[in-house]
């Protein structure tokens, strides 16, 4: 194992990041920005953290559990944090400060929904969850209904959630890393995806926790550095803050009321239900909750996670505001063309240097890399073990699988993940990915959710009505989203959307709970008799924990 | 499970006293938090006005932003309750119904 790890690292890793070093400090510049020397030290001293940290992790990997959990090991404040990190991507730190910077007050629409999701998962979810399961959220659907066929459809309901979620993260990385380091974005792709891969393959759910955490603290105290740092520019004046943002922006007084970005009924409830119910049927996420020992530690890692998204999202909403007062107008950071230097999502970035100079500029960029690095792992892990544990393991090998064999299979597919979304990243280099972050959320919400719910709640539930709601999600959303105007209209080129709203979840979800609720109440076979009648012992663990091992 | 232990739990008295009363803490705590959240969505299509009035008739802080501001504060102050709730009676309660079931 070691040997491989260090063929592993020397082979691919040191070349690509020497010659990339290489190309960055000989070229300088290729964006127009400058080099940032305090960010690329800053980078290379958290890569060589995380691999110190994935080395250590390999030599404490050895079962299944081991990979797809930390051995249930982690602690609730830890995994708190870690929960926290899988939250704040990059698109939240970057992306809703952006959105807070455009748009003003609508942004609050997604400020709140972010943090409200995670009480969804706190009160109805994170203590049953990990009563009844053991690797990922399939294990909970599958627990009384027909294994193979809920297991394929929460497979692929993980995948379709994690691969989109995880190319959407890569082409933005490269985008970003292409702006912050001048890197060719050829090049930043390339080194999340090998960096990810290697974090996945040999360190598993603990390495990928354990960086998860480190760079939420990070965040964490960049984003406070950032928020204070505004707030003592205005001495701690909120109502100055407002005035002065109102007074800033092109759009006036009209950022501090609804309206500029969401005008329609439909539109803001899917956006609602996308966030509230969407974050509850991530996989990666729901994987986390398998990482401590018991229920009582789910409930704290929820706890926490909620303190610190809460707290974190309140700080974007100033972070936002700020950056409309000290960013939007300064010279230094508008491109030739107008707008900013590297778009919107730049604007947190910038503000950092207004706020602390080069040195802050540097580690709010290394900050934000690790983000997309942390996120990236944990998105590909949770594909991973949707691959090796509910289809290889439960779907192929009917539950009996070797170890040896499993985690194979899971370290080849975290291999292909990697190569795969590297090379799909480069193709749609420049492409509007907000589709594929739009496609990962709406199914998380119209197909992991509510079959995970009503699995947990519903005793009725039976395998025929699980799989027409999940497929039934599915599809809608899909095709809602292919006919929508993001797709239909922006990538397609047709004048008109089939389909009138970009967000479908709220037609999705709707199209699920139907679904599985006719086909469920109308099965009348000797198997849904069964599977209704082992709703008891079901209920009886997610409400106190496994009994049996307590006898 | 032994269809026996099965059901003990489910003729134990705690057993139900603890589902229930976790169920309609969680169900009314959930309802008051996306009721606000739906509450700020729809009033941001139907009544912006509302949202854009300034708090204070003489300060510029808006209603929409209290209000954003204000179900945060609510999250968390909900979130400690329920983990309050759950150390302080969920958790007695399931060790009580361990020892009534000698399990």
């Amino acid at each position: 194992m070691r040997v491989w790890l260090i063929t592993f690292v020397s082979a691919v890793l040191l070349p690509a990041t020497d010659a990339e070093a290489a190309t960055t400090l000989a070229s300088g510049s290729g964006t127009g920005n400058e080099l940032n020397i305090t960010a690329i030290a800053m980078f290379f001293v958290f890569i060589a953290i995380t691999l110190v940290i994935t080395f250590w992790a390999a030599s404490r990997t050895r079962t299944r559990s081991d990979f797809y959990a930390a051995g249930s090991s982690i602690g609730g404040l830890q995994n708190g944090l870690a929960i926290a990190g899988d939250f704040m991507s990059a698109a939240t730190f970057l992306g809703v400060t952006a959105l807070v910077y455009s748009t003003g007050m609508d942004a609050m629409l997604f400020v709140i929904g972010g943090t409200l999701g995670w009480s969804v998962i706190l009160l109805l979810v994170a203590e049953r969850l990990r009563n009844l399961g053991q690797y990922t959220f399939s294990d909970v659907v599958a627990f009384r209904l027909e294994r193979k066929p809920v297991r394929t459809m929460s497979a692929i309901g993980s995948l379709a959630v994690a691969i989109p979620y995880l190319l959407a993260q890569m082409v933005g990385a490269g985008a970003l890393i292409q702006s912050l380091f001048s890197l060719p974005y050829e090049y930043a792709v390339v080194l999340v995806g090998v960096l990810m891969t290697f974090y996945v393959t040999f360190g598993g759910m603990l390495a990928t926790t354990w960086i998860q955490t480190i760079k939420a603290v990070l965040l964490l105290a960049g984003g406070t550095i950032i928020g204070v740092g505004v707030m003592v520019m205005l001495k701690f004046n909120f109502s100055a803050l407002l005035t002065a943002a109102a007074e800033a922006h092109p759009k006036g007084e009209a950022i501090l009321a609804p309206g500029v970005m969401f005008t329609d009924t439909i539109t803001v409830i899917s956006i609602g239900l996308a966030f509230v119910f969407g974050t509850a049927g991530l996989p990666h996420v729901l994987m986390r909750f398998f990482t401590v020992p018991d229920a009582r530690q789910a409930r704290r890692s929820v706890a926490y996670a909620i303190g610190f998204i809460g707290y974190f999202q309140s700080l974007i909403f100033i972070i936002g505001l700020g950056a409309v007062v000290y960013v939007s107008n300064n010279p230094e950071f508008q491109a030739a063309g107008g707008g900013l230097i590297g778009g919107v999502n730049m604007a947190a970035v910038h503000l950092s240097k207004v706020i602390g100079g080069d040195l802050f500029l540097g580690f709010i960029s290394a900050v934000a890399f690790a983000t997309i690095l942390a996120v990236v792992s944990g998105l590909t892990l949770s594909a991973a073990a949707a691959v090796s544990h509910d289809l290889y393991a439960n779907v192929i090998r009917h539950g009996e699988s070797d170890r040896k064999t499993e985690l194979r299979i899971s370290r080849v597919t975290t291999l292909v993940i990697g190569l795969s979304t590297m090379a799909l990243a480069i193709l749609l280099e420049g492409e509007n990915v907000a589709v594929l972050a739009l496609i990962a959320l709406a199914i998380a919400a119209s197909v992991n959710f509510p079959v995970m719910f009503l699995s947990m709640y519903w005793s009725k539930l039976t395998t025929r009505g699980a799989l027409a709601g999940g497929y039934a999600g599915l599809a809608t959303a899909l095709v809602l989203v292919l006919l929508g105007p993001t797709v239909w209209v922006s990538l397609l080129g047709f004048d008109k959307p089939v389909f009138p709203y970009a967000y479908p979840t709220l037609f999705a979800m709707l199209a699920n709970l139907i679904f599985a609720f006719w086909f469920s109440v109308s099965d009348r076979s000797q198997r849904a008799l069964a599977e209704a009648e082992s709703f008891d012992a079901q209920w009886i663990q997610s409400e106190i924990g496994p009994v049996q091992e307590k006898l | 499970m032994l269809s026996q232990t099965k059901k003990e739990i489910l003729g134990n008295k705690s057993f139900h006293k603890l589902v229930s009363v976790r169920r309609r803490v969680s169900w009314l705590f959930l309802l008051v938090l996306l009721g606000s959240y739906l509450a700020f969505g729809l009033m941001s299509v139907y009544s912006p006005a509302i949202l854009a009035r300034p708090v204070f008739s003489d300060g510029v802080v808006p209603v929409g932003i209290v209000m954003g501001y204000a179900i945060l504060t609510l999250t968390f102050i909900l979130t400690l309750v329920y983990v309050w709730l759950a150390n302080s009676y969920f958790e007695p309660l399931e060790r009580k119904i361990m020892a009534e079931l000698e399990l």
